[in-house]
């Protein structure tokens, strides 16, 4: 399977952006900081389970709720 | 005057407090912010400055030196005084034992009852935090990350200093003194602000993966799969033993969006792995970076928000100590200062910087307008 960690990934910005230009900016520089390399995954990216589960953590930690 | 700036280098507590209240006259302060070298003993200058301005929230820290508009001191106390017309409102809290424990949550609950609004739903236009931690308790991380998770609010800050002596840190609030613990302030200006967050250096060209890390002693065992100094001095081009010798001039950064989030390397270890100042997490890709001028990027970055917002009519700096010890080396402090000349500053030498998440070499500064 691919594509599940951009999916993730997006849905983290989307929601904690709030599409404001500047909060997309600072989500983005916060998932960086936890670790996670945006600019590694695409929609072609194999689903690695260590990110997956990763990104889980990141999302309940943000309180972003995520599929 | 709705910001005033103040400094005194009287030698004992007792001639500062009677300098700072000549100074400050009938200054009507809803907030005073304080940073004061580490010399002056912490409980009774935060209560002594806590009575001369009563009523007003009064904060700081210890430092590695201080700053104010057109300089840059040892020895000394320096303050910022907001008037009702710049802070409508702010609300401290003191997070307490942060090397063990992250009470931020507390904290912010606080805030909400103070506010009566979620921190998750406080509009980041309206509110400003600035953090002032322990700077030798290496929690800088964690708490801002906590802080991050739990608001869209920015907390900008920085890790107190102590001289150099590396001992202990302290953070005021309120007439009292801490170490091991945070000072939160959560801000309502009543003016227009912004932050600047400015570090001089550009990519060196080279990048570093983090293979393997000791997290919890902010050490790099390994990257790119090698001893992490080998691979350093290996992608410099410098014998391993001068490994130190680049650390001020080639630290790493973390990029995003172009913009690099500093780690400084402090010291190689017998076993060839490099301790940090700032964590790093394994798996991580660094740039290696490489200094340009301070003096110059500074002047710009400030010249540059000037143009953006207007004016300035207050500027709080949180300045690495790295920075300075670099503007000491090149005999440039007077220019470094002499930026500020002409805007209220006032600011400190700091043993680390916090923007969204904790940096070095850097200075993130909060600007009123």
């Amino acid at each position: 399977m691919a594509g599940k960690i951009k999916t993730m990934i997006d849905a983290i910005i989307d929601q904690r952006g709030k599409g404001i230009e500047t909060l997309i900016a600072t989500t983005k520089t916060k998932l960086i900081l936890k670790g996670i390399k945006l600019d590694n995954y695409d929609a072609n990216s194999e689903d690695d389970l260590g990110v997956v589960e990763k990104l889980r953590e990141i999302a309940n930690d943000l309180n972003v709720a995520i599929n | 005057m709705e910001i005033k700036t103040i400094c005194s280098t009287k030698k004992t507590i007792g001639d500062v407090i009677i300098d700072i209240k000549e100074q400050s006259g009938d200054f009507d302060a809803k907030m005073a912010i304080f940073f004061a070298s580490s010399k002056f003993g912490a409980e009774s200058l935060s209560n002594q400055l806590s009575q001369v301005f009563e009523g007003a929230s009064v904060f700081g820290c210890s430092t590695a030196g201080e700053i104010v508009s057109g300089k840059m001191l040892k020895g000394s106390v320096v303050l910022m005084l907001f008037a009702p017309e710049v802070i409508a409102d702010v609300k401290l809290g003191v997070v307490e034992n942060i090397r063990t424990e992250n009470m931020v949550p507390e904290v912010f609950k606080n805030f909400e009852d103070y506010y009566k609004t979620p921190m998750s739903e406080m509009d980041f236009k309206k509110y400003v935090g600035i953090i002032l931690i322990d700077g030798l308790s290496g929690a800088e991380e964690r708490l801002m990350d906590k802080i991050g998770n739990l608001t869209d609010i920015t907390f900008v800050g920085a890790s107190a200093g102590d001289d150099k002596i590396f001992k202990e840190t302290y953070v005021y609030a309120d007439g009292k003194s801490y170490t091991n613990a945070a000072l939160l302030a959560l801000i309502k200006p009543a003016a227009d602000f912004d932050i600047i967050k400015t570090q001089s250096f550009r990519r060196f060209g080279k990048k570093l993966t983090a293979t393997k890390v000791d997290e919890a002693n902010r050490r790099v065992v390994e990257f790119n799969n090698q001893p992490a100094a080998k691979a350093y001095t290996e992608a410099l081009g410098i014998p391993l033993e001068d490994a130190e010798n680049h650390f001020m001039t080639y630290p790493v950064g973390l990029m995003s969006g172009g913009e690099p989030y500093v780690r400084s390397p402090q010291q190689v270890q017998e076993d060839g792995s490099i301790v940090f100042y700032c964590n790093i997490i394994e798996g991580m890709e660094l740039e290696i970076l490489e200094s340009t001028d301070i003096v110059e990027d500074t002047r710009r970055d400030v010249e540059t928000k000037i143009n953006e917002i207007g004016s300035i009519s207050g500027i709080i700096n949180f300045h690495c100590i790295l920075r300075t010890l670099e503007l000491e080396e090149k005999g440039q402090v007077d220019d470094y200062a002499k930026i500020f000349s002409d805007i209220p500053t006032v600011g400190f030498s700091t043993y680390g910087e916090e923007y969204i998440g904790h940096v070095n070499q850097t200075s993130t500064m909060l600007v009123f307008k």
